[in-house]
């Protein structure tokens, strides 16, 4: 019996040492490596512009600077390496994540903001729901609701600002060629990788301030927060020895400068009036019954059944003029695209609500729902990517990360591919809410209410699927970029589109279209990026 | 043979798939030396109030939501100081209101090693100490990303418990007992969730350790018993579910509960009990406000000749 009580306490104490032996912290890194471009795109100051009309238009901001052998500038040299001399931890640690680069570094702030704020506001108890309120961003709701449209115009905006930037910084690195700190003075040491670029103005101070400029007016109650990382991006410059206090202050003045030239684009992109009005709202499916009408000629107003809200409370339709300026006063500019670019390619009608061929649509999406097999499950999972997530465009944001980190892009090259990625995102995105709203067509359960969903289901029209148009649009740029993986990318897009029907959210004509849609946007996107000059 | 009915119990699956409110495991009880007990049991626990973090709110898009269970237990007595514990719960459930899928399915498979080391006679009185072990394994793979229509957490468990049984002239029992639970990370089907005031840019997601204690105080009669209790649960990190958004599998998940277990040795049939058990929940946080109910059957089989 002794030895029976020891071999019971023997166990209890091998299972407590076992449970006390695990460690579970998850790294949250990203898999970023420090970067050492394997090209230094030394001629990216002669790359197209995408919005700003010509880089020497910052030629006030960025004065020639003054020579490595002036006294100012010793004076800079010297408190880098007093800098250096006294430099901590927490210092060390900020070079280290910002040698991993800084477009990526940026690309994975923003995503985080997007999946903090991408939530809906919630009803209050007379069962409506109050607007986010920029003037108020720390309320509830919180502002802003970063949705898939929001998240896929801020990211074109800070990456493009920050593509637009970094190409002007390249013009005048080149044009000056003031070199690295540490190149100048053997005192003072190199805590980041060695990039062989001249350093003035800063890229790093470039980047943090067309993120910052942008970042604040998107995100207004993160503001202290993106302060704070842009501060610590030029901090790390600077005690890296990559960079003197006067090549951040220009590069700061430069990033700020073109962000300012897309905060004013911003601001009369259409994006203010997109919500709309409850009296706009109300229009929305009358508006969709004149359309199908001179679509399907003659379609009997009783065939067409407009989109309602299935969230409870009914919720107002989200972003219904994020579309394409296709009425006067309403729609959003896209980056690409023109307003009849974007009527040339928006996809044809559905089936309407009564056909045969929509009732077929309907039993197939109802298949999917009654079975949703555990590896069905999975798929829609994997692209659910809905509320309090960093949405569908920053999922392909995340996967071109990979890809991106993989190549060994230079900043401004990498800066390219982000921005690239983000105008289709963005364009995809205007496309599809202008479909949406222009047939305003029932989700299935709308139909059938005895339709369940895998996911919560999305409060805006079905036809065209969001996720195919994003995806396609997203596949066919990183296909560009990446072409040995562009059968990777399209299936990831088929994979996305599709677990749209097997959550039960979309029918399979959504999905199909959506990514055919996708892939004619993606294609204005590649049409610019084969004569940009980066070739 | 009254004393091998008393010593049976009754499996409580909570929505989370925890076994902190197990009376088995929770309470003073042992199975004897060679005697194998059998149960089926179902439960149902509802809630249509839930707490969003502390604020306590009702979503349309949810309606009632309600988790129901059959689980078989079984036990058996090692010796008289050892019992061994097995559950293992089918659950499904059903959103009353909104589009949201219910789920169903095999959740988690739990064993627990209970051993009384210590009994020390005082009087009139007795009083047990016990140590437990537990292991829970997910036992079919559902996901844990579909909250709160899914069936459970999916993480692997290790749980190490101790527990004290006062019991005053063979009638009256109090029962203290504490729990602390390591969780396994678990793999979501997705490559990133935001939780903990960050962006997390992976699929693992580290589930924090719980700490659960339950007191009880009941009547034990001849063919029957009753015992009250008071049982609160902390997850010892994790965050809030943030304003209007789902709940996530490492939330800090919270409760107080209150219920009350009966037992009763089934008259005419010989080595049956059947038991009723309720709880409802009076505090929390991250998690409904749920009431559970539950009910089922025991049946012991001696193996052993030297049982009366």
């Amino acid at each position: 019996m002794k030895t029976f009580h020891h071999f019971i306490t023997a166990l209890f104490i091998s299972f407590f040492s076992l449970v006390t032996s695990c460690n579970n912290e998850v790294n949250t890194t990203g898999g970023l490596a420090p970067l050492q471009p394997t090209n230094l795109d030394e001629n990216a100051g002669t790359w197209a512009p995408v919005y700003v009309s010509s880089y020497t238009k910052y030629a006030g901001v960025v004065p020639a600077p003054t020579d490595t052998s002036s006294i100012a500038y010793k004076t800079e040299l010297a408190s880098i390496k007093n800098l250096q001399s006294t430099i901590t931890q927490g210092q060390k640690d900020a070079i280290n994540y910002w040698s991993d680069g800084g477009v990526l570094r940026w690309n994975e702030i923003f995503r985080e903001l997007v999946a903090r704020y991408n939530l809906a506001p919630a009803p209050l108890s007379n069962n409506t729901y109050p607007g986010p309120d920029p003037n108020n961003p720390f309320g509830d709701p919180q502002f802003p609701f970063a949705n898939p449209p929001y998240a896929a115009r801020a990211f074109s905006y800070v990456s493009v600002a920050i593509y637009d930037a970094l190409k002007a910084a390249w013009y005048y690195k080149y044009k000056y060629n003031r070199p690295s700190p540490y190149l100048v003075n053997k005192g003072i040491k190199s805590l980041m990788p060695q990039i062989n670029i001249p350093s003035y103005p800063s890229e790093e101070a470039v980047m943090s301030g067309a993120a910052q400029t942008i970042l604040q007016a998107m995100f207004p109650g993160a503001g202290d927060e993106i302060l704070t990382k842009a501060g610590q991006q030029r901090a790390a410059a600077l005690q890296s020895g990559r960079a003197s206090s006067s090549d951040i202050s220009v590069g700061l003045a430069l990033g700020k400068a073109v962000a300012q030239d897309f905060l004013t684009r911003a601001g009369a992109d259409g994006m203010s009036t997109a919500v709309g009005t409850p009296t706009q709202w109300q229009a929305l499916g009358d508006s969709a019954k004149l359309h199908w009408s001179h679509l399907l000629n003659p379609v009997p107003a009783i065939d067409v059944i407009p989109w309602v809200s299935l969230d409870l409370p009914s919720r107002p339709p989200m972003l219904p003029f994020f579309g394409a300026k296709t009425s006067p006063g309403l729609g959003v500019m896209g980056w690409m695209m023109s307003t009849s670019d974007f009527i040339n390619v928006r996809p044809g009608p559905p089936p309407v609500a009564t056909s045969d061929s929509m009732k077929s649509q309907l039993a197939e999406t109802k298949y999917y729902s009654e079975h949703l097999t555990n590896s069905r499950e999975e798929t829609v999972l994997k692209w659910a990517d809905g509320l309090g997530t960093f949405t569908p465009p920053g999922h392909w944001n995340q996967i071109a990360e990979g890809y991106i980190r993989d190549a060994h892009f230079s900043e401004v090259r990498a800066a390219r591919a982000f921005a690239l990625l983000n105008m289709a995102l963005h364009d995809a995105g205007i496309g599809c809410w202008e479909c949406k709203y222009y047939y305003y067509n029932p989700r299935p359960t709308q139909l059938d209410p005895s339709v369940k969903t895998g996911t919560g289901i999305p409060n805006f029209p079905s036809y065209a699927s969001g996720h195919s148009t994003f995806s396609a649009a997203a596949a066919t740029v990183l296909s560009y970029l990446f072409p040995s993986n562009a059968d990777y990318f399209n299936g990831q897009a088929q994979e996305a589109a599709l677990s749209r029907l097997y959550a039960g959210i979309h029918y399979r004509i959504d999905c199909e279209v959506g990514l055919v849609h996708g892939q004619k946007i993606g294609g204005y996107t590649t049409n610019f990026a084969k004569n940009d000059g980066a070739n | 043979m009254k004393k091998i009915i008393l010593g049976i119990f009754i499996a409580v699956v909570s929505c989370f798939g925890l076994t902190a409110q197990t009376p088995m495991i929770t309470d003073g009880m042992m199975m004897p030396k060679k005697v194998l007990g059998n149960g089926i049991f179902y439960g149902v626990d509802s809630w249509k109030n839930y707490w969003e973090g502390t604020l306590k709110r009702d979503n349309q898009n949810i309606g009632t939501l309600t988790t129901r269970s059959v689980t078989w237990m079984g036990t058996y007595g090692v010796t008289d100081k050892l019992t061994l514990i097995t559950l293992l719960p089918y659950v499904w459930t059903k959103a009353s209101s909104g589009t949201l899928h219910g789920m169903a399915g095999i959740q988690d498979f739990t064993l627990t090693l209970k051993y009384r080391f210590l009994t020390k006679k005082i009087g009139q009185s007795d009083l047990h100490f016990f140590s437990l072990g537990s292991i829970t394994l997910p036992a079919s793979n559902y996901t844990p990303d579909f909250l709160p229509l899914s069936i459970g957490l999916g993480s692997k468990n290790l749980s190490y418990r101790f527990t004290s049984t006062y019991s005053l002239k063979g009638a009256w029992r109090f029962t203290a007992s504490g729990a602390y639970t390591w969780r396994s990370n678990i793999f979501l089907d997705r490559p990133s969730y935001y939780a903990n005031g960050q962006l997390y840019n992976t699929n693992e997601v580290q589930m924090f350790g719980l700490f659960d204690f339950i007191v009880r105080a009941g009547y034990h009669g001849p063919n029957w018993h009753a015992e009250l209790f008071y049982t609160q649960q902390n997850t010892l990190g994790g965050s809030d579910i943030r304003r209007q958004d789902m709940p996530f599998a490492s939330n800090k998940m919270n409760f107080s509960k209150v219920g009350l277990s009966t037992l009763w040795s089934v008259p005419y049939v010989k080595n049956l009990a059947a038991r009723i058990w309720g709880s409802y929940t009076v505090a929390g946080r991250n998690v409904g406000q749920s009431t559970t109910a539950m009910a089922g059957l025991m049946y012991m089989i001696p193996f052993s000749k030297t049982q009366p």
